[in-house]
């Protein structure tokens, strides 16, 4: 049983440049009394989500357009609980997993095996549960003995393998999924995308941020659209 | 359902001890991936300590014309204290900017980047443990029963340094100057602490020195090794370092 519930909820985070970055131009305000407030203090609030609604339940697949920077992996992230909201309320039921930036954690000094082991810890696997996934992970990768190598001696093609494996061998209610298709060799991009659509069958609710409108009519019943930090639901794409 | 407790940061801290596995796991798998390549691995922070306290060790009791077989010891464990202290603070400041991927991608609390830094670096003290004992040994210096009083000690200094990474993890976080401050100002406190003498030692600047909190952090742990129980002000200061510094960290973060 899966929901996510938002409720006006706002999320804003604040830009220091280098000149608030500093502290002598922090210690200069105090010692100034605010002459030069306006430029040393500047910070420079973005509102990436401003009162966004929605209900999501179980058998909801959502498709999240909108430009670049209209908030959409800043949803995802919020949506994960990665990001606090500044006001308003967020309701989660259900397991969690996310596919964004991939491969944090990873360290590229260490074997093929350990970073599957890493990143499985960091993303809260019990070591026992990662450990009993190295097989399906191994069959999916097809990267055979380098995965005792060390992760540096990767093509970017073979880490990306790794890390896709490794973020879809979870078992979530919830999926969060930010623009991941298209990468790899065509063989692999085959692969990647069975083993995703297994995934999304096996989840009670996806949300799948693209600008390949093809690809969220394909695996979406609804659709969102960011604008400027403000979600709309649209009837049809 | 997800609101914004009362007191998040302690809220964090109590995710993290929850989670405390992950963060063992990490430390550990961060200290292998360090020393991947190298045949010694964190043995080399072993001989190099070793080498540092025997070249200074004999050639500052001859300037200073001390007794090595006293000096000595106390400049190993000086040392070896300092390492641990000041590696805990000057990497804090650039802590959480470093795990920037881990922060943005993976929901998890972040008083684990601190928790983290200090299990790595006392990983690395029991490392450099082993030279003090050696050095005590060969050169005939007596311990006692109360040396077991360092333990406690180093959990003090433990629980004290934790609140300090967070707080300056999370001031290194927004002002990116303080990593170059700390980086100046540690080999001055350095100076101004019992690192390379004992405070009697000193004959009028004794009080100065108690003035830097690190002299401390040093003292409640070199006393015991020195069979002596830490004078009692040491221990207060600690302990009220600790209670003044949690809350802090609890009321503002």
């Amino acid at each position: 049983m899966a929901e996510l519930c938002f409720e006006h909820v706002t999320v804003q985070y604040p830009i220091y440049n280098s000149r608030s970055m500093s502290l002598r131009n922090q210690l200069v305000r105090i010692s100034t009394g605010g002459r030069i407030e306006n430029e040393a203090g500047h910070i420079q609030w973005v509102t990436a989500l401003s009162d966004v609604n929605f209900t999501l339940r179980d058998g909801d697949s959502v498709g999240l357009i909108g430009h670049n920077g209209a908030g959409k992996s800043t949803l995802l992230r919020t949506m994960a609980g990665i990001y606090q909201p500044n006001i308003g309320l967020i309701h989660r039921t259900g397991k969690v997993a996310t596919v964004l930036e991939m491969g944090a954690g990873m360290d590229v000094e260490l074997s093929g095996y350990e970073n599957i082991i890493r990143m499985g810890v960091l993303m809260g696997v019990s070591l026992s549960d990662i450990k009993s996934r190295i097989p399906d992970i191994e069959a999916f990768t097809q990267l055979g003995d380098f995965l005792q190598l060390p992760v540096r001696t990767y093509s970017s093609g073979m880490a990306t393998r790794l890390m896709f494996a490794v973020a879809t061998s979870v078992q979530p209610d919830i999926l969060l999924v930010d623009e991941v298709f298209g990468t790899g060799d065509a063989e692999f991009q085959i692969k990647a995308k069975e083993r995703m659509e297994a995934l999304i069958k096996s989840v009670g609710i996806f949300v799948f941020a693209s600008h390949n409108h093809d690809l969220i009519k394909q695996y979406c019943n609804r659709f969102f659209k960011l604008e400027h930090g403000q979600l709309q639901e649209i009837v049809t794409l | 359902m997800v609101s914004i407790s009362k007191y998040p940061g302690l809220a964090d801290v109590v995710k993290t001890s929850q989670c405390f596995r992950i963060v063992l796991f990490l430390a550990f798998s961060d200290v292998k991936a360090r020393y991947k390549r190298s045949v010694l691995g964190p043995f080399w922070l072993t001989l190099g300590t070793a080498g540092g306290s025997a070249g200074l060790g004999l050639l500052w009791s001859e300037l200073l014309r001390m007794d090595a077989k006293t000096f000595v010891p106390s400049l190993t464990a000086g040392l070896i204290l300092w390492q641990f202290i000041a590696g805990v603070v000057s990497e804090a400041s650039v802590l959480f900017s470093r795990q920037a991927s881990i922060i943005r991608n993976l929901n998890l609390p972040l008083s684990i980047h601190p928790a983290q830094l200090l299990l790595r670096h006392l990983i690395n003290l029991l490392h450099n443990i082993p030279v003090f004992f050696l050095v005590a040994l060969v050169l005939g210096h007596p311990l006692t029963i109360e040396s077991w009083l360092a333990i406690p000690g180093l959990v003090l200094v433990t629980l004290n340094l934790l609140w300090l990474a967070l707080l300056i993890g999370l001031l290194g976080a927004r002002f990116r100057d303080l990593e170059y401050l700390i980086a100046m100002v540690m080999p001055l406190l350095m100076f101004i602490s019992p690192v390379f003498y004992r405070p009697n030692y000193l004959p009028f600047s004794e009080q100065i020195m108690w003035f830097n909190p690190f002299s401390h952090f040093i003292e409640i742990i070199r006393y015991p090794l020195f069979g002596l129980a830490p004078p009692n002000f040491i221990v207060l200061t600690l302990i009220s370092m600790l209670v003044v510094g949690w809350a802090f960290y609890i009321g503002v973060v």
